[in-house]
């Protein structure tokens, strides 16, 4: 059933991309949130996140993106607002842990997930994440 | 205030003193105004200063200066070694016993004895939970540190309603809080001592070994294999409240401080004159709340005055 | 030798934190798992874990299709005021069909016993028994079958404790690690208010604070610092246990190191003196966590079976638990004291 966004993204991505000019990569990352992630959400239980600034920092790609949740998706938030919860890893281990190949808790005990901010949310973010099957099939596999 | 009734009850030293220490601090409290004693060894079984004769021979003394007299158990029992201590405890019939863990409510209970205090580390919660001990012989029992007031109102109320008889409760009002109880010692650990040849390092410790954050803040004490609250526990300012749900309060020896406030307490009972508060102190669970916070009474007789 | 006929194979009994960890746990040859209830009436009350009604049913299906068990961790302490919360906890693990419940509160104990006799009981490692004698307590007025044991004995004490126990003996294999007698611990409830006794989480996530400092990184719990990381270096769970503290002049662990539980080098001896289960810690984890420690034990209990003699651990086995682990390393705990 992901078989048609891997081909779809291109030019959807383009057209977020260029209604949003300053803030590319939030929105690219909101948009495929929104397509792979927000309908396997258990939105009745994320009530502490909605509308909650969140910010994920991707280390070796220099990327910090804004977003946030709400109740029909993923909503890309300008650059300067300062997040409840960040989160930041490189890309490889971010993927790891999408893929279900890295536990949460190892990365961050090796500090290689780092957290900060609301912990509680950090939490909440981590086990939803882990509770939902999502199958990532266009994703790089990290080598 | 009017004077209060309640009986004031000694815990158990949870420090490793020396036995002449240990001794000596006895010799004052046969003369202190305190109704009961509570004697033994139960933090660490290593701690044998004095052994079970010692304190039973002790306990003589005291209920011959006419003090109830109750022998503690250990609140860990690892080892066959230990058990067999306990049975010991068990078989004595002079005093009664306070339980620490359940192999000695099973074995007080297979006794068929009937006078024996589910003390505080048997995690009694609720009323059915306190039912069940209640069945099983405990005459007495004391809350775990964490359980407040209005939950302790609550489980008595429910433990009325379960109409199952009667049993005294007992509530700590002053001393340390024992935390936390590990197998592994805290003490040996910081001299770099294996438990096992410790050299008995907890006798140059009478008050423990302070533990505080990197930050400097004073936070818990490590005694052995115990952990305490660096505060004081203290209803000392409360002792209405406490009176209310209790019929026995306990203080816990400390180093210093011990004799004075038995005094106030009996001062207290005896004349209605309230000790002062002690905001250094911690009463967060009587609350709800963490345990290290200190609420000053809302009205302190201080205040009032 | 061992006496093949003689020898008691344990049971492997994984954590399932929720639906994806239950079927990674089956699919890696758990011979059961243990999970709990979205509330506070389990010791791993976490946000965003853990199962309702509908998401047990399911499990549970799923679990009995692959011929593994699922035990109910109901081993809270209630309050007066939650009783009826936690007994329509019980009642309704009954009526799912769960194989056993793991209790700890004595009312709960007496409740469970006498609504649902047919059910079987497991005394949580909550319920603090460290001894025969204890367990005998349990074994006759509730009918436990089986017991958790707190992770504070030696391997020969729990060898003692098994020869002589009326019940069969569950010991923890691998994980986190609780230095302190488990169900005797307020340090939480201390610097919190929350206990795992009461509230089902040990330093809950909203008392917790992560701060990237100059020194490094911080971690506080409710204000109080209990750690200061310098880069690079491993991290753990915000516990007081494992945190840096000072005494007598040192800062240093104080209480214990950040580091995991992991018993495998002892299997042979374990599966020798006749422990019933071998339980991993870890329902906070993730599919990952279980999947991979999952099939690392599933592989050492048949290898260990097969040939007791000639088990040692393989080094890829060892590597494998040590990715997982906190603070990347691993201690055999209480079972061998290499602080006794």
């Amino acid at each position: 059933m992901m078989k048609d966004d891997r081909f779809v993204i291109p030019p959807a991505l383009a057209r977020i991309v260029s209604r949003l000019p300053q803030t590319p990569p939030a929105a690219v990352l909101a948009f495929a949130l929104d397509r792979l992630l927000f309908p396997r959400l258990p939105l009745p239980e994320l009530d502490a996140l909605l509308e909650q600034p969140l910010r994920i920092e991707v280390s070796d790609l220099g990327l910090r993106l804004a977003l946030t949740l709400t109740r029909r998706g993923f909503r890309p938030l300008p650059a300067h607002v300062a997040p409840r919860l960040t989160l930041r890893a490189t890309t490889r281990d971010f993927l790891a842990l999408l893929r279900r190949e890295e536990d949460a808790d190892t990365l961050f005990f090796q500090r290689r997930l780092a957290l900060s901010g609301d912990t509680e949310l950090g939490l909440l973010v981590k086990n939803t994440l882990d509770a939902i099957e999502i199958e990532l099939p266009f994703l790089p596999r990290p080598r | 205030m009017n004077p209060l009734s309640f009986e004031l009850v000694l815990a158990p030293i949870p420090y490793f003193w020396p036995r002449g220490r240990v001794l000596s601090f006895y010799e004052a409290i046969a003369e202190a105004p305190v109704d009961a004693v509570v004697l033994g060894e139960t933090v660490c079984a290593r701690r044998a200063e004095l052994r079970l004769p010692d304190w039973i021979a002790l306990g003589r003394d005291l209920a011959a200066a006419g003090k109830r007299v109750v022998l503690a158990g250990y609140a860990l029992i690892e080892s066959e070694s230990h058990l067999k201590w306990v049975r010991r405890l068990v078989e004595q019939d002079e005093f009664a016993v306070e339980a620490n863990e359940m192999g000695t409510v099973r074995l007080l209970a297979a006794a068929g004895r009937r006078d024996w205090i589910a003390g505080a580390s048997l995690n009694v919660y609720n009323p059915h939970a306190l039912a069940q001990l209640h069945e099983a012989g405990a005459r007495r029992w004391l809350p775990p540190p964490e359980l407040s007031r209005a939950a302790l109102a609550h489980l008595l109320e429910g433990f009325t309603a379960l109409e199952q008889g009667t049993i005294e409760t007992e509530l700590p009002v002053w001393g340390p809080l024992a935390l936390a109880h590990s197998a592994r010692c805290f003490t040996a650990r910081h001299y770099r001592l294996q438990k096992d040849a410790c050299e008995f390092r907890c006798l140059a410790h009478p008050a423990g070994l302070p533990l505080a954050t990197r930050e400097g803040a004073d936070f818990l004490v490590l005694n052995g294999v115990q952990v305490l609250s660096a505060r004081p526990w203290s209803l000392i300012d409360r002792l209405d409240e406490a009176t209310a749900l209790a019929q026995a309060l306990r203080l816990v020896p400390a180093p210093e401080g011990t004799l004075e406030r038995i005094a106030a307490l009996d001062r207290a009972r005896r004349l209605g004159e309230m000790p002062a508060p002690e905001p250094e102190s911690c009463n967060g669970f009587w609350y709800g709340e963490s345990g290290f916070a200190y609420r000053a009474p809302s009205s302190s007789p201080l205040a009032a005055r | 030798m061992m006496n093949s006929s003689r020898v008691r194979r344990p049971e492997l009994v994984c954590p399932a934190g929720n639906p994806a960890m239950l079927k990674a746990a089956v699919e890696h040859g758990a011979d059961a798992v243990y999970l709990g209830f979205k509330d506070a009436t389990n010791a791993r009350n976490f946000n965003g874990l853990n199962f309702d009604e509908r998401s047990l049913a399911q499990a549970i299906e799923l679990a009995h299709a692959h011929g593994c068990r699922v035990f109910l961790a109901l081993n809270t302490y209630p309050q007066a005021e939650g009783w009826a919360h936690w007994t329509a906890a019980v009642d309704r693990a009954a009526a799912l069909g769960v194989d056993a419940l793991i209790l700890a509160d004595l009312g709960l104990l007496a409740h469970a016993r006498e609504r649902h006799p047919e059910l079987r009981i497991h005394l949580s490692v909550q319920g603090s028994a460290t001894n025969h004698e204890a367990l005998a307590f349990y074994h006759e007025r509730y009918g436990i079958e089986r017991a958790v044991l707190p992770r504070v004995l030696s391997l020969e004490q729990v060898a003692q404790v098994v020869r002589q126990s009326p019940v069969a003996v569950e010991v923890f294999g691998f994980g986190g690690l609780c230095v302190m007698v488990e169900g005797r611990c307020a340090l939480s409830a201390y610097a919190t208010g929350q206990s795992p006794n009461c509230h089902g989480a040990c330093s809950p996530a909203k008392f917790v604070r992560w701060d990237e400092t100059p020194q490094g990184l911080e971690a506080r719990l409710n204000g109080f610092l209990i750690d200061r990381y310098a880069p690079e270096e491993p991290a753990g769970y915000p516990t007081l246990c494992k945190g840096r503290f000072a005494v007598g002049g040192h800062t240093y662990y104080a209480i214990e190191e950040p580091t995991s539980l992991n018993t495998l080098e002892l299997l042979p001896r374990l599966i020798e003196i006749g422990v019933a289960a071998i339980k991993i810690e870890g329902r906070q984890r993730s599919a990952a966590y279980v999947a991979q420690v999952t099939r690392v034990w599933r592989e050492a209990i048949d290898a260990a079976l097969a040939a007791p003699q000639d088990f040692s651990p393989h080094p890829q086995w060892l590597a494998a638990l040590d990715r997982v682990s906190e603070g990347a390393s691993h201690t055999l705990g209480a079972y061998s004291r290499p602080w006794k």
